[in-house]
């Protein structure tokens, strides 16, 4: 292994990414724009779903309930509809997500404690606005119980202050505002940060399209040697958005780093090989750009927003997928990002997931070197 | 096997999936050569060159370069060879001169060796001037220069060129192939792919391949001399009407026209010139010159094609 054989390679490719604008400009801001896109776009939180109601009760308790219902900004109220037909008709034009159908009979059933006798539909096209709305609904419904019975207990003489209702103290660690982004950004990072992978896989097509991969290939260069030169950079560039990033979450979105930077930089290093030697062999087996491209979000961006535990906890997915996403870097850098912000664990917790890294980038940056071969066709 | 001898192959067979690009190569080159290789589209020049340079996998047959096997040492004839592809593509984003210094670095040239070569490297090419230039800034003609001086700094015992000037306007053209003589004069051994044959005419031998096969080796004035007929060169007044009157007659196997004078390749010069006067005369067609002119590489070569065609 000649180190004058890699810095070569490596001194060639800085040189490539700093003089080709849209390279420098793809590999330094990607991650941050993906992660404000992602960051903003997957913490919408639900409101204004328009529902309709339709009250065959027409009874003062039947109002009181859907102003109840409607009330504050979750739910609003897009008609009150006369008919099923007509409820159909605003499903089907897509102008409602749910519906309330109230029976007859329903303040008398409230009045005799039947419970309410109110029927609930729901778009099933797109179950996201429908749930929240089924939620939203059976909790006021349960408020509206509540009151209903305080009301009767009322009268029949006992005051509430004599019964003892259930008493859960709930505390939430880490995140105790409970905030969406607290919770998603770190995970997020473990995917933006792996997007110089991308780079890497396109990098040794690009050679192959261009016609300078056959003259390398004549060169008494070893592959190793090829092949951790053209890394190199961009581990260097990934490292920079270690930094880079973590800094925008702190300030932009106010995320508390509660960790060891210094870990959390070491552990981003171990990441970037992982990452970028699966990204690696992507390049030495794709002969086009094209390909590469197509095949690094098959095998790296997807199963990173699918399978590293990001948005899925990894405890409720299959036995096979557990398996698969061991071998994603992203899986256990999910974990050391989101231990070392807001828990900030240390070593003693996250080492075997900083090994396990090792192992991946060890191993496929030697199954990338043992499958590149210096030989044409 | 010749002793003086550096490149060495025996039914030397390159098969991809569905075609046999190599078909059973035999061939020795001499230290020292100029060695064209010829032949048309898909004949098996590039596959016969990378096989040379070590980037393909044998199929079968042998081959030694400087005495490496093939099989076995392909990566160690690399740092002794000079390989320049027919796509041959530079770093556009890096100057003449980092091109330049990161092959020196890949052939562990040192760095004293290095500044000296390129200075010299650069003034042979002409490129002195444009050094810090980025590359995808340099003309044609001065990349493939460039390419060849990169080919040449770690001063290879062998160079292997494919079609090295295709694309290259006729003044880079020359300016290249006097690098080339030069190299040759210092003893360089250069095989060299080439589809023109003004450039075939200029190496020390050649060697014609067809459909993988090595179907001529000789010194450019025998395979000349192997050109069955003689071309007859006019300058009729009239040209268009004199092609078809001539391109008719018997004996005149093929008929071009170069602007308004017109070559016709016939069996026999001696016999037919007169039959063509004769033709003419009675056609009322006039004519400034007509004379038997001697055989260019190229009709020698288009008339060989045409017999294994057929």
């Amino acid at each position: 292994m000649s180190l004058n054989h890699i810095w070569a390679v490596t001194r060639k490719e800085f040189n490539h990414i700093v003089r080709d604008r849209s390279t420098l400009i793809l590999v330094l801001f990607m991650p941050t724009l993906l992660l404000l896109l992602m960051a903003y776009a997957l913490t919408v939180d639900l409101k204004h779903i328009p529902i309709a109601v339709l009250d065959f009760d027409h009874s003062q308790t039947s109002q009181a309930f859907i102003r109840q219902i409607t009330a504050g900004q979750d739910l609003d109220l897009y008609a009150s509809a006369t008919s099923m037909d007509e409820i159909n008709s605003m499903m089907m034009h897509g102008q409602i997500k749910a519906a309330i159908i109230i029976s007859p009979g329903f303040a008398a059933d409230l009045q005799a404690l039947k419970g309410l006798s109110i029927q609930v539909i729901i778009d099933g096209t797109e179950p996201q606005g429908g749930e929240f709305a089924v939620q939203h609904i059976s909790q006021r419904a349960e408020e509206f119980i509540n009151g209903a019975l305080v009301s009767q207990l009322r009268a029949q003489g006992i005051t509430l202050d004599t019964l003892q209702p259930l008493d859960i103290r709930m505390q939430t660690w880490f995140n105790p505002d409970l905030k969406e982004r607290n919770a998603l950004i770190p995970g997020l990072l473990s995917m933006v940060l792996g997007f110089p992978a991308l780079s890497v896989a396109l990098t040794l097509a690009h050679e192959r399209e261009h016609g300078t991969l056959e003259q390398l290939l004549a060169t008494p260069i070893g592959r190793a040697e090829l092949l951790l030169g053209k890394i190199i950079p961009y581990i260097v560039v990934g490292l920079i958005n270690v930094i880079l990033i973590p800094l925008l979450s702190i300030a932009w979105f106010h995320i508390s780093f509660n960790g060891n930077f210094l870990l959390f930089f070491g552990l981003s290093a171990l990441f970037m090989f992982a990452v970028l030697s699966m990204g690696m062999i992507i390049g030495v087996f794709m002969q086009t750009q094209a390909a590469a491209l197509a095949l690094s979000f098959l095998l790296i961006f997807f199963p990173g927003f699918f399978l590293t535990g990001i948005f899925f906890p990894l405890v409720s997915m299959p036995e096979e997928a557990r398996l698969e996403a061991m071998f994603l870097p992203g899986t256990h850098y999910a974990i050391i990002t989101r231990g070392t912000f807001l828990p900030g664990v240390g070593l003693d917790v996250l080492w075997p997931y900083a090994v396990m890294l090792v192992i991946l980038g060890v191993a496929y940056s030697a199954v990338a070197a043992l499958f590149f071969k210096k030989k044409l066709g | 096997m010749n002793a003086s001898s550096i490149i060495e192959t025996v039914r030397l067979t390159r098969d991809y999936k569905a075609v046999r690009a190599v078909d059973g190569l035999t061939l020795s080159v001499a230290a020292g050569e100029l060695f064209g290789l010829v032949g048309p589209d898909g004949a098996g020049k590039t596959t016969t060159l990378r096989l040379l340079a070590g980037l393909l996998e044998v199929s079968e047959g042998e081959a030694t370069v400087l005495g490496f096997d093939l099989k076995e040492k392909a990566e160690s004839i690399k740092s002794h060879i000079g390989y320049m592809a027919q796509q041959f593509s530079l770093y556009g984003e890096l100057s003449v001169m980092e091109n330049l210094q990161f092959f020196a670095e890949l052939f562990d040239v040192d760095s004293k060796d290095m500044a000296e070569r390129a200075e010299r490297l650069l003034t042979f090419a002409g490129l002195t001037e444009f050094k810090e230039r980025r590359a995808v800034d340099l003309s044609g003609g001065m990349q493939k220069k460039l390419a060849l001086a990169c080919t040449l700094i770690h001063q290879p015992e062998i160079l292997l060129l494919d079609e090295p000037t295709t694309g290259v306007d006729p003044i880079s053209r020359r300016e290249f192939w006097n690098i080339l003589t030069e190299l040759h004069l210092q003893g360089t051994t250069i095989i060299v792919s080439t589809p023109y044959m003004d450039e075939a005419d200029r190496c020390s031998r050649v060697g014609l391949m067809y459909a993988g096969k090595l179907v001529e080796c000789d010194s450019p004035k025998k395979i000349r001399e192997k050109l069955e007929g003689d071309i007859i060169e006019i300058q009729p007044e009239d040209w268009q009407k004199s092609l078809k009157t001539v391109s008719g007659l018997s004996g005149v196997r093929e008929a071009q026209t170069y602007g308004e004078s017109i070559h016709l390749l016939v069996d026999s010069g001696k016999r037919r010139l007169p039959e063509i006067k004769r033709a003419m005369k009675s056609s009322r067609l006039k004519y400034r010159s007509i004379r038997i002119a001697p055989a260019r590489m190229e009709e020698a070569f288009i008339s060989l094609i045409r017999k294994l065609e057929a």
